[in-house]
């Protein structure tokens, strides 16, 4: 219980208020309550659907998914009220009863689950402890492509054994139990972990870990597809969840409410029941919900204008955010939080110019962050970058921290070329890097507007020290830049946001050992080894790269303040003493809404919407 | 003719095989990256992306992969159609996965069947269910856009050549400078911020598609501005076409006979005239048509009208090997076939033409 407390302090911690405060245009939205009524349909529309795992939720790890799952579809052990700020990172029993009984040694968690938590049709009956140990099944089971599973498998006793000896499989009765997971009876369930793991609630707290019908999930043993017929145990179901014939596997065809290309539409679950639950956490205002696809962003905006929707699921053209962030009557339609997620330059330690450290800082000293910041859509889009975690993660504790600040946050030419003296790549000592590897850097970047927009603002600081870049765009960049055998020496492609409010969920890009030869999120190759660069066909400066795994592995242990102090450590070694980035945006989470929303809130656990706390005045409906 | 329909078809379809086989080698053989990488989440261990590639088929030799997708295309999806996407007939001891061959089935419930075109990467549906529900979208879309075309050009520019060098012909190739001129995307949001912004017809003139079946008026209303858009650019060219071939066809020798016999004007135009400077029209017509069967990116992506090419896109842009082969097959059997159609109604309106 202690230890319980201790990390609902931390989360309460690790993700402080409004953003400061006293930079312009970077407060945080109050949301709007004017007066909530129940009934009506909430309207939105995307203009693109990107489910990475189709919905499924053993394997999607969108955070559009996550949003609209913990609001909306799945109660899960423990949860979040859906609010912003510091509050709305903070863990709360959902499905559980009270928080878990906690073992002195931190390696025991049990939890006893709420009366009355009941699925949706077509199911009708209680949810158990035997859902919830069937979802960690499912994690475990390669096929299914738990595509969050590292944060289970190795965590929980015999999870990983599980895995290895291939998860569910159509054979039931060959199936060995999970040695860590125990289900004491249909409300009880206890969960023994190989190492004391101070998130571990968080954890718990994912989509993956929420429970799943056996019985109808038995069905889908290949990724994705049970993502077509996920059955709600929230206030909400997919429409037509109810038609859902599940005699047996043929019987079922796929839930006519959700097509991952074009709509989601959710209904009240009418098993659902509000008891279970607190308002607090969910107050179900509107009847249905409507998600669907609107390949013309510009439309979105104007339809939400209009009053034909709701709310703008979609990246906002600079011209909407210029109108609603400079006209008083719009302001309240606009709504900005902080996003908890990062924007940076990531610089490659092993290739040139980029493998001296020098460099790196004099990179970070000469950047027009401030001018990337408008190529983004100014003050609205975020605070300016100077570490990496998110303030708003560590209780902006490091908000004053900048170790490479410069006035107005467009570069300083001075300090840059100081830095740059002390490189192999200064041949002459004139602050300016002269040696044959400055020519012809290869930038990869995106193909987007934002991205088009920022190129000529980072060629233009980097050539003041003598870089001269061959900024190279492609639609794909991602891809380029995480398959290591690239090289890629620098690129503006990349961003972070967290899983949940704990720093290890950005300082996973620093882990040596996360290192792999396609999908690579280490972009900066921290902790690289020459046996691992020859492994993965890595050339260039593979020898004396500093490793923070330790650092990471101590921290991983620690609780409290002291986890919290240990990552603020860790961020600050990051920035002066490998700098293996310039991190230039703390990206906003902005919406713009119509008139017909009476009330908004954010949620800051997920980045989106509080979906169960927003309202709508019909009358205003077009 | 019937024997010149047959082969022509053979042709066709060893014209989509060529197809098929350069699609598979530039989306399979020459891919920037592993798309299994995209579906193996944040952190995609060697396992996991094993495990997609498995999943995806990706593990396979490369000829084995295109075998694959042949005898999927012929013979349909057969056993590699997961469970859900079957039809409900013969299948057997579902609760083991032991699915017996769905090859008698009919088709109708399921997306999968023939012909077989896979599963999509990203959304795990029946390619050929995604293309069945969009390809009725951008049918629509062409062919409303092409009759417009097709009248709207063909009479500016039978005017423009019989009121040579009058207002009437300035303007008409005025009109058609402007249609060349103006990009597609552009006369989209323009029209858009006119018709659904300015003006008070949001609600009828709005984006999206609005299925015949389910709603007439609203499938008319929602379409009018997409055909009329995308009818422009082709409606300019049109319209230059037949002025120029007409100017060409009425100073023929047989034109000049026509009127000496003393044929009232209006036939020697209509019937002589204009008849025969309709073949090349024809062609390019045929052509233009299969090719916005996946072309017609910029007006779908506008409009909000999810069909093909907008389809195609999105597959690209996410990796999807077996949608974007699945849509490079319809389009490339569209364009076959519009040729082979073109063929057929060129022997109509030219007698020299002859089917052997």
């Amino acid at each position: 219980m202690l230890a319980l407390s201790l990390l609902l302090a931390l989360g309460a911690a690790g993700c402080g208020g409004d953003d400061g405060g006293d930079e312009a245009g970077t407060e945080a939205s109050e949301g709007v309550d004017e007066g909530a009524e129940p009934g009506g349909t909430f309207r939105t529309q995307t203009d693109a659907f990107e489910w990475t795992g189709n919905f499924d939720p053993t394997g999607e790890y969108l955070a559009t998914f996550l949003g609209l799952y913990q609001n909306l579809l799945g109660r899960t052990l423990m949860g979040y009220n859906h609010v912003p700020d510091a509050e709305g990172n903070e863990l709360i029993p959902d499905l559980a009863e009270a928080e878990p009984e906690i073992s002195e040694d931190g390696l025991t968690y049990t939890f006893t689950l709420r009366e009355g938590v009941m699925w949706g049709p077509p199911l009708d009956r209680a949810v158990t402890a035997q859902d919830v140990e069937y979802a960690f099944r499912r994690i475990a089971t390669p096929a299914l492509v738990a595509q969050y599973g590292f944060y289970y498998l190795g965590v929980i006793k015999g999870l990983q054994e599980y895995s290895d000896a291939g998860g569910l499989t159509e054979d039931p009765e060959g199936e060995t139990p999970i040695e860590g997971i125990t289900v004491q009876d249909e409300r009880t369930i206890q969960f023994d972990l190989e190492a004391p793991t101070g998130d571990f609630l968080y954890r718990i707290a994912m989509p993956a870990a929420g429970p799943i019908p056996e019985e109808v999930a038995k069905c889908f043993l290949t990724a994705g597809e049970y993502g077509r017929f996920v059955i709600s145990s929230g206030p909400y179901m997919i429409e037509g969840s109810d038609q859902l014939d599940i005699t047996s596997c043929d019987t079922m065809q796929a839930i006519s409410g959700f097509n991952p290309n074009q709509r989601l539409i959710l209904e009240r679950n009418p098993n659902y029941d509000p008891e279970t639950d607190t308002p607090e956490a969910r107050e179900n205002f509107f009847d249905r919900f409507e998600m669907t696809l609107n390949t013309n962003a510009q439309d979105i905006f104007d339809r939400v204008r209009q009053g034909q929707l709701e709310l703008a699921y979609a990246s906002e053209p600079s011209e909407v955010v210029r109108e609603y962030s400079t006209n008083a009557d719009l302001e309240d339609r606009y709504q900005i939080n902080s996003g908890d997620r990062t924007w940076y330059i990531t610089m490659n330690l092993t290739q040139p110019p980029f493998d001296d450290i020098h460099v790196r800082k004099a990179a970070n000293w000469i950047m027009d962050k401030e001018g990337l910041r408008r190529a983004w859509g100014g003050e609205p889009k975020g605070l300016i970058a100077n570490h990496i975690v998110p303030d708003t993660m560590f209780n902006n504790n490091l908000e004053d921290y900048a170790p490479y600040a410069t006035e107005g946050d467009a570069g300083n030419l001075e300090e840059a070329q100081n830095e740059m003296r002390q490189s192999k790549y200064d041949t002459d000592q004139d602050g300016m890097c002269d040696a044959p590897q400055c020519k012809g850097v290869l930038h990869v970047t995106r193909t987007t507007d934002v991205w088009a927009n920022m190129a000529p603002i980072i060629e233009e600081s980097f050539a003041k020290i003598g870089i001269e870049l061959n900024t190279r765009q492609f639609e794909d960049s991602y891809t380029i830049i995480q398959t290591v055998k690239r090289q890629v020496p620098v690129s503006s492609t990349p961003g972070w946001g967290k899983d949940y409010a704990d720093a290890s969920t950005f300082m996973v890009l620093f882990d040596s050992r996360s290192i792999l030869p396609e999908g690579n999120v280490n972009y900066s190759l921290v902790g690289l080894t020459p046996e691992t660069a020859q492994e993965l066909g890595a050339t260039g400066t593979v020898e004396g790269i500093t490793s923070v795994d330790d650092a990471i592995d101590s921290c991983n242990e620690l609780m409290d303040e002291e986890r919290l102090d240990c990552w603020q450590e860790l961020d600050q070694q990051l920035m002066e003493e490998i700098v293996p980035w310039v991190p230039y945006l703390q990206g906003n989470a902005d919406f713009v809404i119509s008139d017909a929303v009476s009330k908004y809130v954010f949620d800051q656990a997920s980045g989106d919407p509080a979906w169960a706390h927003l309202a709508i005045d019909q009358d205003l409906q077009q | 003719m019937g024997r010149y329909v047959i082969r022509r078809l053979l042709w066709t379809v060893l014209v989509v095989l060529v197809v098929t086989l350069l699609t598979f080698v530039v989306f399979y053989v020459m891919p920037p990256g592993n798309p299994s990488v995209r579906f193996a989440g944040k952190q995609p261990t060697p396992e996991l992306i094993a495990q997609v590639e498995k999943q995806l088929g990706l593990d396979r030799s490369l000829p084995e992969q295109y075998a694959h997708f042949l005898r999927r295309l012929f013979l349909g999806d057969g056993t590699e159609c997961p469970l859900v996407y079957r039809p409900l007939c013969s299948i057997e001891s579902v609760e083991n996965f032991v699915v017996l061959d769905t090859g008698g089935c009919a088709t109708g419930v399921s997306g999968c069947g023939w012909p077989g075109l896979g599963m999509s990467f990203d959304s795990r549906t029946a390619v050929r269910q995604e293309l069945i529900e969009r390809t009725p979208r951008t049918l629509s879309l062409i062919f409303g856009a092409a009759v417009i075309w097709l009248v709207v050009g063909v009479s500016i520019g039978v005017i423009s050549a019989l009121k040579r060098r009058t207002i009437w012909d300035r303007l008409a190739m005025g009109f058609a400078l402007f249609g060349i001129s103006a990009p597609v995307f552009w006369l989209g949001l323009v029209a858009l911020w006119i018709f659904t912004v300015k003006l008070p017809f949001s609600d009828s003139l709005g984006t999206g598609y609005v299925e015949f079946g389910n709603d007439p008026v609203g499938w008319f209303t929602h379409l009018i501005l997409p055909w009329t858009v995308l009818a422009l650019l082709y409606a300019a060219f049109y319209a230059r076409m037949t002025r120029g071939n007409l100017i060409d066809t009425m100073g023929e020798d047989y034109i000049r006979t026509a009127r000496a016999k003393g044929l009232p004007e209006r036939r020697v135009i209509f019937k002589h005239g204009l008849r025969a400077s309709l073949t090349p029209i024809v062609t390019m017509f045929g052509l233009d048509v299969a090719l916005l069967v996946g072309g017609a990116v910029i007006t779908e992506t506008v409009f909000n009208i999810q069909g093909l090419g907008n389809y195609a896109v999105q597959s690209a842009v996410s990796a999807d090997l077996p949608a974007m082969t699945g849509v490079v097959v319809i389009v490339a059997f569209a364009v076959a076939f519009m040729n082979l159609v073109v063929d057929i109604v060129y022997a109509y309106l030219d007698p020299r033409v002859r089917y052997s």
